[in-house]
């Protein structure tokens, strides 16, 4: 029993939000913040993979979702609808509903594959050097899908809201939210079964000590390739589906910045931590989303006790300033991130009666 | 035939040559040691044999397979199992999962086998499940199975990484000075350890070590070896009276 509460109490959450969501008790708003904070757990989670199990610095993580996101819209717009340039779809609508999970699998496939830019010089570079290797792949993604004038070049590309409006023709429901739950709860699975399996502790090991682990028998270069791949792929299909939510993409919502926001999330709940990094993908989101409404608040508070100047505003920008604060706060008080490199379990173990969440 | 069979070996560092024309010959079921001052080569050895260096010049041949050029964990699937003379566990996973990882080389799944949690997947978690659990029982390590290596004592952490050597089934197990930073009750119980491992298993074992204590109590032949160069090799009465051996520790007395 307990070996399936977590996949009950998910499955009842997906079910009710959806429900929820069906009979329009969401407004547009809260349903995309759900939404992103599901993308958030998987981009977060993924990367944690490396960063945390592994002990690697990847710092070019958002690459990797560039990369789902550019291929799945692709896929998705040539598959279920017609434009101009790729004509008729390839799939009749009605097997939209069905067939996207294929755009989803190939997606991560072929960030999985660009993985290999990382894990390749992983095998002879270590630490710091790596990070930078990281952060170079993150530009060479970039800077290929920004010349590539087919798929819109650095205008973007869209196309994707189309997609959604056909899967809501054929069933009405609102199928991104779940096809991000589907994506969290196979991102969750993957990574929790690979990290408690006797085969996925070699990755902690090279990350404890990598001459042990391949003295004592394990091959560390597949251990290395396997990591990043699966954390590439999963981070593409946070990729995918980002490009969904939004129906539109651009190489430079994918660069550095959002892969310090997938840093900051990793570092937030606990490097090697499952739940924690769940519980501060969660966080991340709410924070961003709560500050949209504080600094304005904050802003008028200030303008009626007469701190600041009428002429000059406290504009989102501030975002920026918080954001990176509460970083500074956390690498102060509890470098080790909220749960530490602990679960929930170990944190709460009273929580162990009723489910066993190693 | 030798169970381990080392001729000509030479290890070149850019400019330091840290063995020379090395030649050594292990039976099956022995027990030899290897001693030589510091800096003589005898972690060299080590590292060629269990392919972290591939040699310049020489052969190895383990069991009837050359092993020159293999990566350590192929080397260590085909029977070879060390310890380090800085304990080198995983220090923030328990001591049972330190030992189940050292079974990695026979897992028999994958990626997809773990994810999937096939069958192939269950069987093999049970048998390294298994096998695990006996191995910390006979190393009497069941009070700490679930404990932090980094929070053990010493010599109980140079125990749990004889058990992870041990716990690969190894034909040739090679122990890096096993009593180095232990405490002399610890030093006897590493010895009682040692030999009822190699009086329990079939294999055979070689040791680097300093103590004489050890090394007397244990080896029935040893192997002497200085600036790289194997200087003498026999048994250890022999060995203590060969005029090299005296002359490579105590240095040459005609000025």
């Amino acid at each position: 029993m307990q070996r399936y509460t977590i996949n009950i109490i998910f499955l009842a959450a997906a079910v009710s939000l959806v429900a929820a969501a069906a009979a329009g008790l969401f407004d547009n708003y809260i349903l995309t913040v759900l939404m992103f904070m599901g993308i958030n757990i998987i981009f977060a989670s993924s990367l944690n993979l490396v960063n945390g199990h592994m002990g690697e610095f990847s710092c070019g993580h958002a690459g990797f979702m560039c990369v789902g996101a550019y291929v799945g819209s692709l896929l998705s717009v040539v598959f279920f609808t017609s434009n101009k340039f790729f004509g008729d779809p390839l799939f009749p609508p009605e097997a939209a509903p069905f067939l996207f999970p294929l755009v989803l699998i190939l997606a991560s496939l072929a960030a999985a594959l660009f993985g290999l830019i990382v894990a390749l010089p992983s095998f002879h570079t270590r630490d710091d050097y790596l990070a930078i290797i990281t952060i170079a792949a993150n530009y060479i993604i970039i800077s290929i899908v920004e010349n590539i004038d087919a798929i819109g070049g650095p205008r973007g590309f869209s196309g994707m809201k189309r997609t959604m409006n056909v899967m809501g023709d054929v069933i009405h429901l609102p199928w991104m939210l779940i096809w991000v739950l589907i994506g969290c709860f196979v991102c969750i699975t993957v990574l929790y079964r690979l990290v408690t399996s006797t085969y996925g502790k070699g990755i902690p090991a090279v990350c404890q000590n990598e001459v042990a682990a391949e003295i004592m028998g394990v091959n560390t270069n597949k251990v290395k390739i396997m990591a990043f791949m699966v954390s590439s792929g999963l981070a593409g299909m946070a990729g995918v589906l980002y490009a969904h939510v939004y129906g539109y993409v651009n190489a430079q919502a994918f660069n550095i910045l959002k892969s310090t926001e997938g840093l900051v999330m990793v570092y937030l709940g606990g490097m090697g931590s499952i739940s924690g990094v769940i519980l501060a993908a969660v966080a991340f989101t709410l924070l961003v989303e709560a500050l949209r409404f504080v600094i304005p608040a904050a802003n008028d508070l200030l303008h009626i006790w007469g701190i600041l100047p009428a002429s000059s505003e406290l504009s989102q920008i501030w975002k920026w300033v918080i954001i990176p604060l509460i970083l500074i706060l956390l690498m102060q008080l509890r470098p080790e991130g909220l749960l530490g490199n602990k679960e929930l379990t170990h944190v709460f173990p009273r929580l162990r009666r009723w489910v066993s969440f190693k | 035939m030798a169970l381990l069979e080392i001729n000509g070996l030479t290890q070149r560092f850019s400019g330091l040559q840290a063995l020379t024309n090395f030649s050594f010959s292990l039976e099956e079921r022995e027990l030899v040691g290897l001693i030589g001052p510091n800096g003589a080569g005898k972690t060299t050895a080590f590292n060629v044999v269990s392919g972290f260096y591939v040699p310049t010049e020489g052969t190895i041949v383990f069991d009837g397979t050359p092993i020159m050029g293999l990566r350590p964990h192929q080397v260590a699937g085909l029977g070879i199992a060390r310890t380090f003379q800085n304990i080198r566990l995983w220090n923030d996973m328990p001591v049972l999962d330190n030992i189940r990882i050292a079974q990695s080389h026979w897992l028999g799944y994958g990626f997809w086998g773990a994810v999937w949690r096939s069958a192939r997947y269950r069987n093999s978690e049970a048998a390294v499940e298994k096998k695990s659990r006996e191995v910390i029982e006979m190393m009497g390590l069941n009070d700490v199975a679930d404990e932090l290596p980094k929070n053990l004592p010493y010599g109980l952490q140079r125990r749990v990484e004889l058990a992870r050597a041990l716990s690969t089934s190894p034909k040739l197990l090679l122990l890096d000075e096993p009593a180095a930073g232990l405490n002399s009750a610890d030093v006897d119980g590493l010895i009682k350890h040692i030999r009822w491992i190699h009086d329990s298993f079939p294999i055979a074992i070689w040791m680097i070590e300093h103590q004489m204590k050890v090394v007397m109590a244990l080896c029935r032949r040893l192997c002497v070896i200085d600036f790289g160069r194997s200087i003498a090799d026999g048994l250890p009465a022999e060995v203590q009276a060969n005029p090299d051996v005296i002359k490579a520790y105590l240095g040459d007395d005609t000025l």
